[in-house]
């Protein structure tokens, strides 16, 4: 019998493969490199922690799991087959909820689908032949969904923004007040993460506050769904310069193919900087994946650019705004940011 | 025949997996374990699972005990444990760390209780104490006298052994308590249990030890791998020239009684009762057993 | 009873089933199952007996089934409505078994 006999022998186990003073991490990080080598996988920088299964000393297969995403899941090709995907599968579900995580979200190679399905994951968007980004319910972004679809609104033109606003500045009520004006509906996503500066609770109500103005206006906060850590990890990251396409259309899918719909979303407004490559990468890729006939079988979602305005020479940014707080030009800040934001910041200067 | 006790399997509560197939290799009984193989996270749903498991038919048809090892009174599980597999209809319960003739009692106000609450006829729960330190050896005797649900009573090496402050070796480590264990089952006239033999890839040191065990004069021993249940189920079958002797013996029983003689002799050897008894008892086994393959 | 947080039971290993609940308004039942053609209806029967059993009003079940017994599908199910709604406190045997 398989369940006596045919894995044991194996041992699971948790590695902090960043854990540098240790040799033994040293040791396991090496081999789980070497492995997802033979899987034609990299190791993901945001991954610190790695679900182990070891035979003697050899890693024969590992998940990782950065937050509540799983991903850099490989098995060495002479343990495929059989049991282990599925233990060491269970073993990572577990390991997650034991750090409080239920909703958990997965990242594989598009071949490897049936595999996950197999262990309670449900695609959610497939980039053809790169990767597929599933979740551990069935009904995960459906019931979003549901949720969304009591906030729709009617119109023919139906706008809709995703911000960080970190913090909110008069560029993203120029925005914001573009937009409106062109739409019948305008619904404004805020980004739910807290990975920025200022935390998302304050994020959101700066924007409240400076949209409160605007009366054809939603201001919701974002999911998990819409650039958050799962669906877009890289954009978290410091540096921003390499933003990986392969993420980047698993965001815009899942807006293009559940979010929009939900909400009946026609238009995407976004901003532009002439001068920033970075920009302009992402706005192209936006152009891309919620406008080609051949991505997506949903209904394109125009994308609207407004270019940004600009206080003397400067185009009005957050980062701009961020980088003055740091050297304590107060006097300019006060310029760039509605008289809302300001009275915030100035409560908090100290 | 008296319910053989050769082989009781160690199945952890915890893995569906072996729970719903450990039947298939039939040992003479199953032990369900509720405590040392399940971790503290998963006592709750073990429970629910061995619970549910006790439920099969085919424990009753195939002539299965059913045995699950509660966690200890004193602990957090203890006595959700009974509470579950009493109402289950567990054939019996074993007591992790009896340490006195007081722990069964206890144990049994528990089990009658809720015997009474779930309509269960009283006393149908049997009960197995498994000895697991100095003090339960010393008093095994006390221990194995405490209550007609007794059916055995079994030794337990690890913690034993950390009681005496010595380690596994080659047998000698356990001499006194298996000694001890024994003669207090067989002062109770209940069955009695070795120890489980850890290496399960060590088919000759099993052997070894199991037939030591056997010679001593147990009953049966616990086990953790079913492949070793063919192995143990061998060492206690008859001998073909056993088996031919025991049949010799019951036939010239049988004619003498016909002939109304008063001492009857084999071969110029006087046979009397307990002769008779012990042959009449290796027929039986043979039925379930076979003859013992000399491999 | 309802689910009032997010609980699992059981494992994804072969002959067992990962019960996964949370809340949710009213009842659901999501079943993936390795032998859904041969055996669905049997394991939807069985799921919903024991949340009947249990008055389960409302939450969302998954199950993915690796071709377990009924006796594990239905202690699997039982844990994780335990779990996933705080009675496991005031457990009611006679209920259970």
């Amino acid at each position: 019998m398989s369940d006596f006999a045919e894995l044991s022998g194996i041992d699971y186990l948790v590695v902090n493969i960043n854990a540098v003073n240790s040799d033994n991490a040293l040791h396991d990080r090496e081999q789980i490199v070497q492995l997802l080598k033979l899987s034609d996988l990299n190791l993901d920088p945001n991954v610190t922690y790695f679900i182990v299964a070891k035979k003697g000393d050899s890693v024969i297969g590992c998940a990782g799991l950065d937050h509540n995403i799983i991903k850099c899941v490989a098995i060495h090709p002479d343990y495929q087959g059989n049991q282990l995907n599925l233990i060491l599968m269970d073993k990572t579900i577990k390991y997650a909820q034991d750090r409080g995580y239920f909703h958990l979200f997965l990242y594989t190679k598009p071949e490897n689908e049936p595999i996950f399905r197999g262990c309670g994951f449900y695609p959610i968007v497939t980039i053809k032949g790169v990767v597929v980004l599933m979740e551990n319910s069935p009904v995960g972004i459906k019931q979003y969904c549901k949720q969304l679809t009591l906030q729709r609104k009617s119109g023919s033109k139906i706008g809709a923004i995703v911000m960080n606003a970190n913090p909110f500045t008069k560029g993203h009520q120029y925005l914001v007040d573009y937009a409106a004006k062109q739409c019948d509906w305008l619904h404004l996503f805020v980004v739910n993460e807290d990975a920025s500066r200022f935390s998302f609770a304050d994020r959101f109500k700066l924007v409240k506050e400076g949209t409160a103005g605007v009366a054809n206006i939603t201001v919701h906060p974002s999911s998990e769904y819409i650039i958050s850590k799962a669906t877009f990890p890289t954009y978290f990251l410091k540096e921003r310069a390499k933003i990986d396409q392969a993420y980047m259309g698993v965001d815009l899918l899942i807006f293009r193919n559940y979010i929009a719909p939900a909400l009946q979303i026609t238009h995407r407004f976004v901003g532009t900087e002439p001068y920033s490559e970075v920009t302009h990468a992402y706005n192209e890729a936006m152009r891309y994946w919620l406008q080609d006939a051949g991505v997506s079988s949903a209904p394109a979602v125009r994308l609207v650019e407004i270019e940004r305005i600009k206080e003397g020479d400067n185009i009005i940014s957050a980062s701009l705004v961020r980088n003055l707080l740091d050297a304590k030009q107060y006097d300019r800040v006060k310029t760039l940011v509605p008289s809302t934001t300001w009275n915030y910041l100035a409560k908090h200067l100290n | 025949m008296k319910k053989l006790r050769r082989s009781m399997l160690f199945i952890p509560g915890a893995n569906a997996a072996m729970l719903s197939t450990s039947f298939v290799y039939k040992p003479d009984s199953i032990m369900f374990d509720l405590e040392d193989a399940v971790s503290i996270k998963e006592k709750d749903s073990a429970r629910l699972l061995v619970a549910q498991t006790l439920q099969l038919p085919i424990y009753k048809e195939s002539g299965i005990e059913t045995v699950v090892r509660i966690n200890a009174l004193n602990t957090p599980y203890g006595l959700d444990d009974l509470e579950a597999v009493v109402r289950a209809g567990v054939d019996v319960v074993r007591l992790p760390m009896t340490n006195s003739a007081e722990d069964i009692h206890e144990l049994e106000a528990h089990v009658e209780r809720i015997e009474k609450a779930c309509g269960r006829p009283v006393g149908s729960t049997r009960l197995m104490a498994a000895i697991e330190s100095a003090l339960g050896v010393v008093n095994a005797v006390s221990i194995a006298q405490s209550s007609p649900r007794l059916i055995g009573i079994a030794l337990a090496a690890f913690d034993y052994l950390v009681d005496m402050q010595t380690e596994r070796g080659d047998g000698t480590e356990l001499f006194y308590a298996r000694c001890a264990v024994l003669h207090a089952a067989r002062v109770a006239k209940i069955d009695a249990f070795d120890v489980v033999y850890g290496n399960v890839n060590d088919d000759e040191g099993f052997i070894k030890e199991a037939t030591f065990a056997k010679k001593l004069g147990f009953n049966g021993k616990s086990l953790i791998n079913p492949r070793q249940i063919d192995l143990l189920h061998n060492i206690y079958a008859p001998t073909a020239k056993e088996l031919d002797y025991a049949k010799k013996v019951v036939a010239a029983a049988e004619e003498g009684e016909k002939a109304g003689l008063g001492v009857i002799s084999l071969n110029g050897k006087m046979i009397d009762a307990p002769i008779i008894t012990r042959a009449q008892s290796i027929i039986e086994l043979a039925k379930y057993s076979g003859v013992r393959r000399e491999d | 009873m309802k689910i009032v947080q997010e609980a699992t039971a059981g494992t994804l290993e072969s002959s067992d089933l990962l019960v996964k609940v949370q809340p949710n308004q009213g009842l659901e039942v999501v079943i993936n199952s390795d032998v859904n053609k041969q055996f669905g209806d049997q394991i939807r029967k069985v799921v919903d007996n024991t949340l009947q059993t249990l008055n389960v009003t409302d939450g969302l079940v998954i199950i993915d089934d690796k071709g377990a017994l009924d006796c594990a599908i239905k202690a699997r199910v039982e844990c994780a409505v335990l779990r996933g709604s705080d009675e496991m406190k005031t457990l009611d045997w006679s209920k259970l078994l």
